[in-house]
């Protein structure tokens, strides 16, 4: 199969949701002339002209409402962030209206807008520019939240966000953006709310997202030339989330790690933790679950201690490691 | 400073253990860890370790005496000193014995001598694990390289306490301790996890009726249930259910049954339990139909070597214990405690044995021991209101007698006249490599003499 990296792939999912259907529109900051801040969407401009790729000015609240507006009102609109903390700006849109509308309205009105987000850490773009805040919104009724963690996943999970009734929150990693991998021409869906298992392994249920998968896949080729075999689980929806495979995993491993990059307190990983705590998992559990998730600060501008702050694959080869063999 | 060697706490309610052996004296050098005596509780025997290195002295009790735990039963004595000449009875200074340093015999020594070079302590926190009677070496220090401070010894003590009667173990560990009815208490503190915590494996390798993991034969080719059909449950093979089938399967596969049946006249037998239970004195035991059967069994296996008795390949054994394993039904599936030298025991040791086994097997309460060792199997679904039945060999042992209810029934007498008799059948299924039919009947009609005339070998 033909290889394309995580942001042809996501510019393939727009174009091609663009072409089949004109309510579909992109809108935010630098999207058009610039191509966007990491080039997602060069070449759209010229493809499907300044009514259907706008350019804003800096203004996420805006952004965010004329998402909403144009939604409730019959468009499929695509906004993004270009660095998804500056959400903050739009969280009284995004929380306050979007999430809610359906519902206050006694489900006569639909949201169905998605909102890119480029998050995460490793270009040195320092506190303001390298957040993860998805679990904000994990924590918001009404909103879904997606974060793919591979090329195929980013086209077929963002059409499928864009074919969704409601409003979605769609985190990509910047570092993500140059990765390969296959991704077919033709337009599919992956359905949100479906957990894939992405390698089998018997010794540990490792549950990641978005760029800890890849990490997590390198650290067990390493563990395998050990003999401990990682079982990696990527829920790409973190809401609605698909609980089963990761129960099934830990009931099968006994021993659970949960991976992310965003900070730790307050993580999704606690909520994870939560779900196999309660489930019938309970009972196989072989150790304590455990988070290897981003240090408790502001992301450092220092490279170095850039690298250090979020979870990398020596950090989860030892924590694997370690649980594995009982010395947690 | 005379280290003080107490009567170690081995189970939350044990209150007392008889020294069944000493295994150093008076003078002997020991290093940390050397096992020193070997006590007994129930039928736990376990080991008492030297607390540190010196020379054993003061030696307080012999061989069969028993002695309630924290008690000082000797000293490690360091060269030049002398052991206290305090009253034997006092018990040690601590209020509360932490859990003993005890091996097993089969649970391997914490490895403690790869940190121990680097042990260090402050002066303060050294007096204060002295007095407190905590081994300083298991903690782990916070301060500077490492130090174990006085506030480390003492947030070790208030977890110590904390988790008195507490069980560490995961919940993988638990599970499967149920399954399998292990008693996790013995295993409590040395586990192979952090801290000593019981996993899993810990819990499997202690399994008594460990049988090598075989996989079962699929009853039938096709592993699903039968299309068309609504499925009401699926239980999943595995625990105790699990080793059933196993054991089963192989019982009735390998080894070649033979039946034997005697209905035996209980009349005899019955008249003098009722008498002993009209007689006896206010606390001790009812004597049950199952004790007097296990006596008469334990005694016609005494004269029937060959029935109690292991097959293997090369070899049958026959085994001079007499270890009767009872077979006790659970709500989820079945155990087989076993009344231990069952021939050497009186009819109300029996009975008060059977009725404790039956109460903790009940509450999942049964110890390792409790279970091990059996060259006999008794099956009694006389309760259930079965007349006769036969039953499945336990393996390895060669022979199992299936037990049937009491029933009235007419027979004639010598003048063709009919009497009211009050019967049980007795079925015996028995290993036909290990013996031939004439043995087996042998035993059986031991069986029956001896239920006639129970007053005989109960002299």
């Amino acid at each position: 199969m033909r290889e394309l990296s995580y942001m042809e792939a996501l510019r393939e999912a727009m174009r091609q949701a663009m072409q089949k259907d004109d309510r579909v529109f992109l809108i935010g900051e630098d999207i058009g002339i610039y191509g966007g801040a990491f080039g997602v969407s060069a070449g759209l401009l010229d493809e499907f002209g300044p009514k259907r790729i706008i350019d804003t000015p800096i203004s996420e609240a805006g952004i965010a409402g004329a998402c909403i507006g144009a939604a409730v009102t019959g468009m499929r609109p695509i906004g993004e962030m270009q660095f998804s903390d500056f959400v903050v700006i739009a969280m009284e849109q995004l929380v306050m209206q979007g999430a809610k509308m359906r519902f206050m309205f006694g489900g006569k009105a639909e949201v169905p807008f998605v909102m890119r987000l480029a998050g995460g850490s490793g270009t040195g773009a320092a506190a303001q520019h390298s957040e993860s805040l998805e679990n904000w919104f994990v924590h918001v009724p009404g909103l879904k939240v997606v974060m793919p963690s591979s090329p195929y996943d980013a086209k077929g999970l963002l059409l499928a966000a864009i074919e969704d009734n409601n409003p979605i929150m769609f985190f990509e990693h910047k570092a993500l953006y140059k990765t390969k991998g296959p991704v077919p021409e033709k337009m599919y869906t992956i359905p949100l709310g479906q957990s894939h298992v992405v390698r089998e392994g018997k010794d540990l249920t490792v549950v990641a997202t978005s760029i800890m998968v890849s990490r997590a896949l390198e650290a067990a080729e390493q563990l395998s030339k050990e003999g401990i075999e990682l079982e990696i689980i990527d829920p790409r929806t973190l809401k609605p989330l698909d609980e089963k495979p990761i129960i099934e995993s830990v009931i099968k491993t006994g021993k659970a790690l949960i991976v992310h990059e965003a900070v730790k307190t307050g993580g999704f990983g606690g909520e994870l933790t939560a779900v196999i705590m309660e489930s019938e998992a309970f009972g196989y559990l072989d150790a304590p679950v455990k988070r290897l998730a981003g240090l408790d600060t502001p992301i450092p501008y220092n490279r170095n201690l850039e690298y250090h702050a979020v979870p990398q694959v020596e950090n989860i080869v030892e924590e694997a490691r370690k649980l594995v063999k009982g010395q947690y | 400073m005379a280290k003080e060697i107490i009567m170690p706490k081995f189970g939350f309610t044990q209150e007392e253990s008889e020294i069944l052996e000493w295994l150093k004296q008076d003078g002997d050098k020991v290093d940390k860890g050397d096992p020193i005596a070997v006590v007994s509780t129930d039928k736990i025997s376990m080991e008492v370790e030297a607390p540190e290195a010196g020379i054993i002295g003061g030696i307080r009790y012999k061989v069969g005496d028993i002695v309630p735990v924290t008690r000082i039963i000797a000293y490690v004595l360091q060269p030049g000193e002398k052991a206290p000449e305090t009253d034997a009875a006092a018990p040690a200074s601590q209020a509360e014995a932490p859990a003993a340093p005890v091996v097993e015999e089969k649970a391997a020594q914490p490895a403690a001598a790869a940190s121990s070079s680097a042990f260090s302590i402050s002066p303060v926190a050294q007096r204060l694990a002295d007095d407190l009677n905590i081994d300083a070496s298991q903690i782990s220090g916070t301060g500077r390289d490492g130090q174990v401070t006085k506030k480390d010894v003492e947030d070790f003590a208030a977890a110590l306490k904390a988790g008195v009667g507490k069980i560490n173990a995961t919940p993988a560990a638990r599970r499967i301790a149920q399954e399998k009815g292990v008693n996790l208490q013995p295993l409590n503190g040395s586990g192979s996890g952090p801290s000593g915590r019981i996993q899993a494996a810990d819990v499997s390798s202690a399994r008594v009726s460990a049988p090598a993991a075989q996989p079962i034969m699929a009853a039938a080719p096709g592993m699903g249930a039968i299309p068309g059909l609504t499925v009401l449950k699926e239980i999943p093979l595995v625990g105790m259910r699990r080793t059933i089938a196993q054991n089963m399967q192989r019982s009735m596969q390998q080894a070649p049954h033979m039946f034997l049946q005697v209905d035996v006249e209980m009349d005899a037998a019955e008249g003098l339990r009722k008498l002993a239970n009209q007689n006896k004195v206010a606390d001790a035991p009812k004597i049950s139909v199952t004790a007097l059967i296990v006596k008469a069994v334990a005694w016609a296996l005494k004269q029937n070597p060959i029935i109690n008795s292991q097959y293997t390949d090369e070899k049958i054994i026959e085994y001079a214990d007499i270890n009767i394993g009872i077979a006790t039904a659970l709500d989820n599936g079945l155990i087989v405690p076993v009344i231990h030298n069952a021939d050497s025991k009186d009819l109300l040791e029996i009975s008060l044995e059977l009725g404790d086994l039956a109460q903790r097997a009940r509450s999942n309460k049964l110890q390792p021991d409790d279970l091990a060792g059996g060259t006999f199997t008794i099956s009694n679904l006389g309760m259930f209101g079965i007349d006769r039945f036969t039953a499945i060999i336990n393996p390895p042992q060669s022979a199992i007698l299936a037990v049937g209810k009491m029933n009235k029934v007419f027979v004639p007498d010598e003048n063709d006249q009919p009497v009211l008799q009050r019967q049980v059948a007795f079925t015996l299924s028995a290993d036909h490599r290990v013996m031939d039919g004439s043995q087996a009947a042998k035993f059986l009609t031991d069986l029956k003499d001896s239920l006639l005339n129970l007053g005989e070998i109960l002299k």
